[in-house]
C-alpha cells in the first residue's frame, strides 16, 4: 500500500554507506541488510510498510544524544520506535531516515516504594513493570491491551491508556518525569520524583507528542497499592441505547467504576467463540463494569450498579463471586483484536472518543456505514470514558476493499467529532489519521502546533510526516500571522 | 496606570492582541486581578478578561463543564454543588493569602496558576482536569486544543502547558474542565503527639495501604493553631487522615486506621468537621494576612524528612500536605528562602513562592531556577505562541 512521506533526500539514501560507518563509531548496533531491517519496515498499522535507511540500537542516553546530535548536523531523519505496536502507525520508517530503535533500554532502574513510584528505561513492556512491584501489592495503573509487548516509552509517547483509565487516568495522569534527548542532543530531564514541577508542563506536553518532539529515554511513573477487592458484573441489553444509558445512569450516580466495556453482538460471539468466556449470545450488547475497593465498598456499589441495569432493561447479568470468575469477564474482552483477527484476514481499528451520550447514535451510524461498504465491523468501547473502537475487517490483498476500509474507518472519525468527540482517544494520529486533524483544527490550532515543534526541533528532523497533514491545508481559522507575507517558519514542510 | 480593555468576545481579545502585536506593547492579562502571584509586570495595557465570564455549558453526566475564563471561582463551585460534583484537584482559594479572606478569583486565572489541593496525591492536579480550551495566541491568532472528552490524543496536549503557564502564551478565552462526583461521606483520622518523622513514617503507612486515603497532612506542634477547630488539639502537633466515599465504607477504613495506629494517641472529626478542617488547609487560611513570604516546597518524599532536619534551627512555620510530598512554608527572611530554593534544587524538587512583597516581586524569582536547557526550551516555547513577548512578560520567569 502507498503511503504518502514526505520527500525523501536521496542524496541521503545514496551517502547510506557513509552514514551507517559514522554511525558505526558511536554504537556498534547497527543494522542495515535489507534482511535484518525487515522487522522494523511497519508497525502495529502493518498495511503499511517502509524500509528505513538503517536501523541503529543505542544502550545509553550519551549514545541517543550523539546519534540524534550527529543526524541534525547532517539533517537526517530519525524515527524513534519502540515495541512497534502502535496503531497508528507512528513508529513507520521513511526511506530517509535512521531508525532509532528503543530495544536496548530494557531494564527497570529502581522500584522506589517509599515515593511510590518506579524508574525505567523506556523499552520495558507496560507489564513489567507491575510484575516488578506486585510482591508488594503495588501496580502500575494504565493497562492497554497490548501490556504483554508495548514499551513504556511508547505508551509516553502515545498517552495510552486502558480499560482502567475511567478511574484511574492514562499514562500522562501517572507519569512524574522523564529524561529525552531533543533532536540536537541535548539532554533534558523533566519532573522527577515529585510532584508537579513548576514552569511550563513540558511533560505533560511530551506525553502524546508521538515521538515528534524528543527520544525518551528514560521513565519515572508512579504506582499505587492494589484495591482491597476487585469485582466485575455482566450484563446484557437487548439494544445498544438501553446499554449505553446504563452508563450515563451509573455514572450520573455519582459511581465512578475502574472500567466499563461495551461489546455489540458480532464482537460478542466472535470473542466468546475465540476465548470461550461464556458470554451470552442473545443479547445485543455486553456491558462489563469492574468495581475496586474495600470489600464492603464494592458489594454495596455492586448492588447499586445491579439496580441501575434492571431500571435500563437490562435481560441479563451475572456478578463474580471470585477472581477467576472475574478474569474469565475479561477474557473474551481482552482477546477482542485477536477475534477479529480470526474472522478476517485484516483488521483495522478506529480509536475516535465521543461524548458518552451519542454512544447509540454513532453506533448506529456505523452499523449504516457497514451495509454502505459491505465491510463487517465489531464494536467495543471503553463506554465509561467514551473511546470507540470499532474494527473493521478487510482483506488488504484486495486494493479495492483496502481502500474502502480506510475510507470507512475515515467517514467514522468525521462522525465522532461531529457529535463532539475527537480523532483518537488512545492510539495517536501517526500517519492513519493524520490528514483528518482538519476535521478538528483550522489553520492556526495547526500553525500553533508547528511553531511548537519547532520550538523543540527546528529542523523537522524528528519523526516528520507524522500527526500533522502533509497533503493539503485546513481551513483559514480567521487571523493567523504571516510575518511579511511568509510563513514564520518556511523550513517546516507544511501540509 | 495602564489603559484597561474589557473584552466581550473571543474576536475583540483577538483584535486587541493584534494591535499590541503590531505595536509591540507589553499587555499584562488579568482574571479579576485578585493574585499578586508572579513576578510583577511592566506593561502599558491591560487586557481584563472579567467581561467574558458565565457557564456556557455543563452536562453532569459528561463529567465537564465549559466556562468562559471570567467566571468566578465560587459560581462554577456552587453550580457543580447543586448536581453533587466537585473539581476532583479541589483548587486553592489564595484570597486568605492576599486579602485575608475568601476570593478564590477567576477560573482562568485558577488555571494559569495549577495549584492544586489536598487530594491531589489522589486525584491528579489541576491540569489533569483541563480538558480542552480556547485562546490568542500573542500575535492576535486563535488557537484551540483539546475538546470535552477524557480520552484524547489528537494532537498535541496543550492543555497542560497552559495550565500553569501564568498567562504568558496566550489568553485563555474559554475552558474545559472535567468534573467528578462528590463523595458521599467523609471522615478526619487524627494523630497527635508525633514529631515529622513519625509523621511521615505514619503517612508511608497508611498509603501504602489500601484504604485510599484521599488527604495526608501534618502541623507540627508550634504552627497547630493554623487549625481554628475546637476538636484540633493546639498545643501538640496533628497529623490528619482523610477518608472519602460511601458512608458504610468510611466507617470500615477509620476503623482499619484505628487498628493501625492503636498505640498512638488518635481522634477523628466527622463530616461537618472534617470539610472546614480541609478548607482550612486547601485555602491557607492559617497564613491569612500574613507579611511573610508563604513557599511550597515540593520533594520526593523520601527527602522531605532531611530538608525538615536541614531547615530545624531556622525560623519558619510549615505544614506538611500530599502525604509529605509537599511543605507550605512561611517565613521572614528572604536568605532561608533563597537557604531552601537550593536545597530543592539538590534534592530533586522546587519551590515556588506564592507570596512575596513588592520589591521581591520586582527582581527575583518566584521560581526555583531550572537548569539551563530548560529555560533555553521555555523561552522558545514562549516564543512559538508568542513572538515579540509581549503577553505578561517576565511574569513566570525574568526574560520570559
Ligand atoms: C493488540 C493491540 C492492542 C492495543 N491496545 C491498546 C490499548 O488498549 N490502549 C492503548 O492506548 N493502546 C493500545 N494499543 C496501541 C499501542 O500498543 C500503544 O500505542 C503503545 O503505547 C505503543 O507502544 P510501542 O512501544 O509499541 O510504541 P511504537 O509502536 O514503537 O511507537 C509508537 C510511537 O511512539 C514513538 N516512540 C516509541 N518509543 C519512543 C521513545 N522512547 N521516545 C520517543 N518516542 C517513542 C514512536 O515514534 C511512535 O510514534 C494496542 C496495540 C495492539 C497491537
Amino acid at each position: 500500500m502507498p503511503l504518502k512521506l514526505p520527500e525523501a533526500d536521496t542524496t541521503i539514501i545514496q551517502d547510506k554507506k557513509n552514514i551507517v560507518q559514522d554511525l558505526f563509531k558511536i554504537t556498534k548496533n547497527i543494522i542495515h541488510s535489507d534482511e535484518e531491517i525487515k522487522p522494523y519496515e511497519t508497525d502495529g498499522l502493518s498495511v503499511y510498510r517502509q524500509k528505513p535507511i538503517a536501523v541503529v540500537l543505542p544502550e545509553t542516553t550519551e549514545q541517543v544524544s550523539k546519534i540524534l546530535k550527529y543526524c541534525h548536523n547532517k539533517k537526517i531523519k530519525v524515527v524513534p520506535r519502540g515495541a512497534g505496536t502502535g496503531l497508528s502507525g507512528g513508529s513507520i520508517p521513511l526511506a530517509d531516515c535512521i531508525l532509532m530503535g528503543m530495544g536496548k533500554f530494557n531494564k527497570i532502574l529502581e522500584t522506589d516504594f517509599d515515593n511510590r513510584c518506579v524508574v525505567a528505561q523506556p523499552c520495558v513492556a507496560n507489564l513489567a513493570i507491575t510484575q516488578a512491584v506486585q510482591h508488594r501489592d503495588f501496580y502500575y495503573a494504565p493497562d492497554p491491551s497490548s501490556q504483554l509487548a508495548c514499551s513504556i516509552g511508547g505508551n509516553v509517547a502515545e498517552n495510552s491508556g486502558g480499560v482502567h483509565s475511567l478511574k484511574y487516568g492514562t499514562t500522562t495522569n501517572n507519569l512524574m518525569g522523564v529524561e529525552m534527548v531533543l533532536m540536537d542532543g541535548t539532554v533534558l530531564k523533566l519532573g522527577g520524583k515529585h510532584l508537579d514541577s513548576e514552569g511550563y508542563d513540558f511533560l505533560g506536553l511530551v506525553t502524546g507528542s508521538e515521538g515528534l518532539l524528543g527520544v525518551v529515554t528514560e521513565v519515572t511513573v508512579r504506582i499505587l497499592k492494589k484495591p482491597e477487592s476487585v469485582r466485575a458484573v455482566l450484563i446484557g441489553f437487548d439494544s445498544i441505547e438501553d446499554s449505553g444509558n446504563c452508563v450515563a445512569d451509573i455514572i450520573a450516580k455519582g459511581i465512578v467504576p475502574a472500567g466499563m466495556e461495551i461489546m455489540d453482538k458480532p464482537l460478542i460471539i466472535a470473542t466468546d467463540n475465540y476465548a470461550k468466556a461464556g458470554y451470552p449470545r442473545d443479547v445485543e450488547a455486553l456491558l462489563i463494569v469492574e468495581l475496586d475497593g474495600t470489600t464492603s465498598e464494592v458489594d454495596t456499589l455492586i448492588d447499586k450498579v445491579l439496580d441501575i441495569a434492571k431500571m435500563n432493561k437490562a435481560s441479563y447479568n451475572r456478578a463474580s463471586n471470585s477472581d477467576e470468575e472475574r478474569m474469565r469477564f475479561w477474557k473474551g474482552r481482552k482477546a477482542a483484536f485477536t477475534a477479529c483477527g480470526v474472522l478476517a484476514p485484516d483488521y483495522i481499528c478506529m480509536d475516535g472518543s465521543i461524548p458518552r451520550n451519542k454512544l447509540a447514535d454513532v453506533l448506529s451510524y456505523i452499523s449504516k456505514l457497514s451495509k454502505k461498504y459491505k465491510l463487517d465491523v465489531a464494536n467495543c468501547f471503553h463506554a465509561g470514558d467514551g473511546n470507540l473502537h470499532p474494527l473493521i475487517m478487510f482483506d488488504s490483498n484486495d486494493p479495492v476493499e483496502m481502500k474502502k476500509a480506510e475510507d470507512f474507518g475515515a467517514d467514522i472519525l468525521k462522525y465522532c467529532v461531529k457529535v463532539g468527540g475527537v480523532l483518537s482517544g488512545e492510539h495517536g494520529i501517526g500517519v492513519e489519521k493524520r490528514e483528518l486533524m482538519c476535521e478538528m483544527f483550522n489553520d492556526n490550532d495547526i500553525q500553533q502546533q508547528l511553531n511548537i515543534k519547532n520550538a523543540f526541533d527546528s529542523e523537522n528532523l524528528l519523526n516528520p510526516g507524522k500527526v500533522f497533514p502533509i497533503l493539503h491545508r485546513c481551513a483559514e481559522g480567521g487571523r493567523m500571522h504571516i510575518h511579511k507575507g511568509k510563513d514564520k517558519f518556511p523550513n517546516l514542510p507544511r501540509f | 496606570m495602564p489603559d484597561i480593555f474589557y473584552p466581550k468576545t473571543e474576536q475583540d481579545v483577538s483584535d486587541f492582541i493584534f494591535d499590541n502585536y503590531n505595536k509591540s506593547n507589553p499587555i499584562e492579562i488579568v482574571g479579576h486581578a485578585s493574585k499578586k502571584i508572579g513576578r510583577l509586570i511592566q506593561s502599558s495595557q491591560t487586557l481584563s478578561l472579567s467581561s467574558m465570564s458565565g457557564i456556557l455549558e455543563y452536562f453532569p453526566e459528561e463529567l465537564y463543564i465549559k466556562v468562559l475564563p471570567g467566571t468566578s471561582l465560587s459560581e462554577i463551585e456552587t453550580t457543580l454543588k447543586q448536581k453533587n460534583q466537585f473539581f476532583g484537584f479541589e483548587p486553592n482559594d489564595l484570597g486568605y493569602l492576599y486579602d485575608g479572606k475568601s476570593n478564590s478569583g477567576s477560573i482562568g486565572g485558577v488555571v494559569s496558576c495549577n495549584l492544586s489541593g489536598p487530594g491531589r496525591f489522589k486525584n491528579g492536579a489541576l491540569r489533569d482536569h483541563v480538558l480542552g480550551f480556547k485562546s490568542v495566541n500573542g500575535s492576535g491568532g486563535k488557537v484551540k486544543s483539546g475538546g470535552t472528552v477524557v480520552k484524547n490524543v489528537t494532537g498535541y496536549d496543550l492543555s497542560k502547558i497552559i495550565s500553569g503557564a501564568y498567562g504568558t502564551l496566550c489568553a485563555i478565552t474559554e475552558i474545559n474542565l472535567k468534573v467528578s462526583p462528590l463523595p458521599e461521606f467523609e471522615e478526619t483520622f487524627l494523630v497527635n503527639d508525633i514529631d515529622y518523622a513519625q509523621a511521615i513514617e505514619i503517612f508511608r503507612i497508611a498509603l501504602d495501604s489500601s484504604l485510599e486515603i484521599s488527604g495526608a497532612c501534618f502541623f507540627p506542634a508550634a504552627n497547630a493553631s493554623f487549625l481554628t477547630l475546637n476538636d484540633v488539639k493546639k498545643d501538640t502537633s496533628v497529623l490528619g487522615l482523610r477518608i472519602q466515599g460511601p458512608k458504610a465504607s468510611v466507617i470500615e477504613r477509620m476503623q482499619s486506621l484505628n487498628k493501625m495506629f492503636k498505640d498512638k494517641a488518635t481522634s477523628m472529626l466527622d463530616t461537618y468537621q472534617t470539610s472546614i478542617f480541609w478548607r482550612e488547609i486547601k485555602n491557607f487560611e492559617g497564613y491569612a494576612n500574613s507579611k511573610e513570604f508563604v513557599c511550597k516546597v515540593s520533594l520526593p518524599i523520601t527527602n522531605m524528612v532531611n530538608f525538615l532536619k536541614f531547615f530545624e534551627k531556622t525560623n519558619y512555620k510549615y505544614f506538611l500536605d500530599w502525604g509529605g510530598n509537599i511543605a507550605w512554608c512561611s517565613l521572614e527572611n528572604q536568605s532561608d528562602l533563597d537557604k531552601m530554593k537550593i536545597f530543592c534544587l539538590k534534592h530533586g524538587g522546587h519551590l515556588t513562592v506564592l507570596k512575596a512583597n513588592d520589591n521581591f516581586r520586582k527582581s527575583e524569582e518566584f521560581l526555583t531556577n531550572s537548569d539551563s536547557n530548560i529555560k533555553i526550551l521555555s523561552k522558545k516555547l514562549k516564543e512559538s505562541f508568542d513572538p515579540k513577548g509581549i503577553l505578561n512578560p517576565n511574569k513566570m520567569y525574568a526574560g520570559i
